[in-house]
């Protein structure tokens, strides 16, 4: 082989060597999810007051396991309060499951409107308080519903295993409060600020 | 001339090890006239090492069981945080004071904004979790 040949083999080979290279790295990026957030605001207009809170779901992931203090241990919640009170969140998350879609509660008194439903596999909850002016919307994926009793007896919801659902979640709100006072507003998304 | 190079390499490595875990990085200014300015940077790995030097008992956390007791939850987070993009983790503003905390490269950034002063620190967090590493050793209960 000659010294041109050499040349030719050697530009070659480094050439294929790059496509390979770039070909990789591009490969890996597509596959790369982005991250997803968990965002916390409340805002009050009238005092100028706002927190915001930006969570990576990884760091959340991470962290909620390792808290062992209180009602949170090893990832679940005790929610033992609410049996106290004959609500059973597993029992109705079963019975709700299966239900095809539509409101299942509405309740309108002169002080209250509530409705429970479930709309496009989320559990929606809509609470008004026409004293307070204050609305309560919460938007709950089917996924993270069903993730939250899963693993879990009657007294628990599984926050570890609701917050690896949220991964898989379209960017949504989760929790709006609006009215007179704060708002407050949880929702995910990809982006690292709240400014979206 | 060989003495001056070895001399010159043993400065480049002394100064690459200090400088490895970054700088914590501490400014002050208070705001009202003739205040006090403060720029610090002190190397990671410099604060680090001190730690080995102060006494046991100057260690001692008041409430050690609590700190030991929070020690998986730090464990957790730091290397998570440390993997996780860089961003706004928390701000809280009101009409007088703003607080953010922000991970900015390795560092956790806490700037402080209020009527009377401008604080800043910044900590690697490598140096941290070797920091409370050294606190959690003074406070087991051996």
């Amino acid at each position: 082989m000659n010294t041109k040949n050499k040349s030719l083999l050697l530009v070659a080979g480094f050439s294929a060597l790059s496509v390979f290279t770039l070909s990789m790295r591009t490969a890996f990026a597509l596959s790369a999810s982005p991250t997803r957030y968990l965002h916390v605001r409340v805002s009050n207009p009238a005092t100028h007051e706002l927190v915001r809170v930006n969570v990576p779901l990884t760091l959340a992931e991470k962290v909620i396991p390792a808290i062992n203090h209180g009602q949170l241990r090893d990832g679940k919640v005790q929610i033992g309060n609410f049996r106290a009170e004959n609500v059973n969140i597993h029992a109705i998350l079963d019975v709700l499951k299966n239900a095809p879609e539509g409101n299942f509660v509405t309740v309108q008194d002169t002080g209250d409107d509530v409705r429970v439903a479930k709309e496009r596999s989320q559990l929606v909850v809509h609470v008004s308080d026409k004293n307070s002016g204050e609305n309560v919307d919460v938007t709950i994926p089917w996924d993270v519903a069903q993730a939250l009793i899963s693993d879990t007896n009657e007294d628990q919801l599984n926050v570890e295993a609701a917050v690896k659902a949220l991964q898989n979640v379209d960017d949504t709100t989760l929790v709006r409060v609006s009215g007179r006072g704060e708002n407050v507003r949880v929702w995910i998304d990809s982006w690292n600020t709240d400014a979206q | 001339m060989i003495l001056l190079a070895k001399l010159g390499i043993g400065v480049l490595v002394a100064g690459a090890v200090v400088s490895s875990e970054g700088f914590i990085h501490v400014k002050v200014h208070e705001k009202q006239p003739n205040g006090t300015k403060v720029n610090l940077f002190v190397p990671a790995a410099l604060a680090t090492t001190a730690l080995h030097f102060v006494p046991g008992r100057d260690l001692k956390a008041r409430d050690s069981a609590e700190l030991r007791s929070c020690l998986p939850l730090i464990e957790a987070a730091i290397p998570a945080l440390y993997r996780s993009p860089d961003g706004v983790l928390v701000e809280v503003k009101d009409a007088h004071d703003h607080v953010l905390v922000q991970k900015i490269g390795g560092s956790i950034v806490v700037d402080v904004n209020d009527s009377e002063d401008m604080v800043q620190v910044s900590v690697p967090l490598r140096a941290a979790q070797s920091a409370i590493h050294q606190i959690a050793e003074a406070n087991s209960p051996n």
